[in-house]
């Protein structure tokens, strides 16, 4: 399973890339193995706003719904359209094509609630 | 997962094939193992293996078995010859439903009995005591010493047909739906029903323990002409769905009525007196509140178990069981809701997580069965 060194992890199982402004945010390898046979994506409507830690959408697989969870506070920019219409390319590609919003963050992104690829992959290892 | 969950013996087959397994009716079971959507798809078009195994089994048997389950199940037990089943419920006094289940006469003083695994303490339980009060009637528990594999699909006879001898092979071509023959499988006596869980034509075969693995490893060799492939029990849920064969603790309890449920097809009120009975019959007079509908979704959203139905803006009743449709497309399932309310061909709402989706009520079932062809 693979988990990209320069993107951030949550504990709820969410990535975020945090290079370029606005982030991007989507669902990590794990989540999506876990789930299995992804059905159905919903996500906010763009201007929507979210408190960190906050539950943005869902991911719903053939038997199991599930939340997701804002790994930052800000306000949704931009939504993936196509992740929506295809679900399943969260499976294919969770990380690139299955990216699920962009969003402007509100103040500077506290550091210490995200977990780096190793941190990641060592929690999930766990689980 | 509990640690007192029970591993049937295919258990390490499961892990082997790369299973994912949870916990379903106090066993381990494999979900899936590769993705729902392909082994749901598997089955439509080729064939699908299944460890059913924590399916419970009973034996009945004695001069008076015929007259003890023609007392405590619903369907009319004397309709049947040696060979043959029948779906059928056990109900409380009251009209709720203890469970459902397959009962097949084997013999006239002899009848096997499938049951829910989640329900098999409860049901033998049930009818030990029923039988307690009879002569001539022994009930026995023997679920721990029989495995179920059903095989199912339209390539299911050529993979069963490879664990058998010419002769008992022309007897499986003979074999209609809803019939069962004892059979030899490696020397060891086992049973063929021509049963299943999925819509598709195909069989459940019970065998003992000892020989589990062997069957399945028999059936899996036929992959080179059947595609047959290994399928949990995700798709086994959304198989039934579209068939609109009702799972016990989704679509119906112990507080829910078979003809609430919509299995009247299956009640025989005019074969006499049965445990229950009075109560149905107090129900059909009064009129259903409760009646078992199929939807499908209009707008996006998957129902689920629990979500709350609406028509007009009135609440009336709930969704028991709902997917995605993955032969169909869309999402849908089932709803119990007030056919004094609503009626097939309308529009109703379903309370997805806060948002009322559109669905419409259609004729049952969703996926038409091909299990007589």
């Amino acid at each position: 399973m693979e988990f990209p060194n320069g993107l951030k992890y949550t504990k709820d199982h969410e990535w975020i890339d945090t290079a370029a402004a606005p982030v991007t945010i989507g669902v990590t390898a794990y989540a999506v193995d876990q789930l299995g046979d992804i059905v159905h994506v919903e996500l906010p409507k763009v201007g929507d706003s979210f408190e960190a830690g906050a539950a943005f959408g869902t991911i719903e697989s053939t038997k199991t719904v599930s939340d997701l969870y804002m790994p930052v506070a800000g306000k949704v920019v931009e939504i993936n359209k196509a992740a929506v219409s295809n679900p399943q390319s969260l499976q294919e590609d969770p990380y690139k094509l299955g990216w699920l919003v962009k969003v402007e963050v509100k103040s500077k992104i506290d550091a210490s609630t995200l977990l780096d690829a190793k941190a990641y992959q060592h929690f999930v290892a766990e689980a | 997962m509990a640690d007192t969950d029970l591993k049937t013996p295919l258990y390490q087959v499961h892990k082997a094939h790369g299973a994912k397994m949870v916990p379903f009716g106090g066993w381990l079971m494999p979900v899936s193992y590769s993705s729902v959507l392909q082994e749901h798809q598997t089955v439509r078009t080729a064939c699908g293996l299944f460890d059913v195994s924590h399916m419970g089994e009973l034996q009945v048997k004695g001069p008076a078995a015929t007259a003890f389950l023609q007392r405590v199940s619903v369907n009319d037990v004397t309709r049947l010859g040696d060979g043959e089943g029948q779906y059928t419920a056990i109900l409380h006094p009251d009209g709720g439903m203890i469970d459902d289940l397959i009962i097949y006469r084997i013999q006239a003083d002899h009848y096997f009995v499938c049951v829910n695994a989640s329900n098999t303490d409860k049901d033998y339980q049930w009818l030990l005591q029923q039988a307690s009060a009879m002569a001539g009637v022994k009930v026995t528990n023997e679920s721990t010493q029989w495995c179920q594999l059903a095989v199912q699909g339209p390539k299911s006879t050529l993979a069963v047909e490879a664990l058998l001898s010419p002769v008992t092979k022309a007897q499986l071509s003979s074999l209609n739906y809803m019939q069962i023959m004892p059979v030899k499988l490696f020397g060891i006596d086992g049973l063929i029903a021509r049963t299943g869980y999925t819509g598709e034509h195909g069989y459940e075969l019970y065998v003992p323990n000892a020989i589990a693995e062997r069957t399945w490893h028999g059936l899996m060799e036929t992959h080179s002409q059947t595609g047959i492939q290994p399928i949990g029990l995700g798709a086994r849920d959304t198989l039934r769905l579209e068939a609109c064969y009702l799972l016990y603790g989704n679509d119906m309890n112990d507080g829910v009525s078979p003809l609430e449920a919509g299995i009247s097809w299956a009640v025989r009120l005019e074969k006499g007196d049965f445990v229950g009975r009075e109560a149905l019959v107090a129900q059909k007079a009064a009129g259903l509140n409760r009646s078992q509908f199929a939807l499908r979704m209009n707008e996006d959203g998957i129902p689920r178990h629990g979500m709350e139905v609406f028509k007009d803006g009135e609440l009336v009743g709930v969704i028991n069981s709902g997917s995605v449709l993955p032969t169909l497309g869309g999402a849908g399932g089932l709803a119990l809701l007030n056919p004094k309310k609503v009626a097939v061909g309308d529009i109703v709402e379903v309370d997805v997580r806060g948002k009322r989706k559109l669905a419409r009520l259609v004729p049952k079932p969703l996926y038409k069965a091909k299990v007589k062809s």
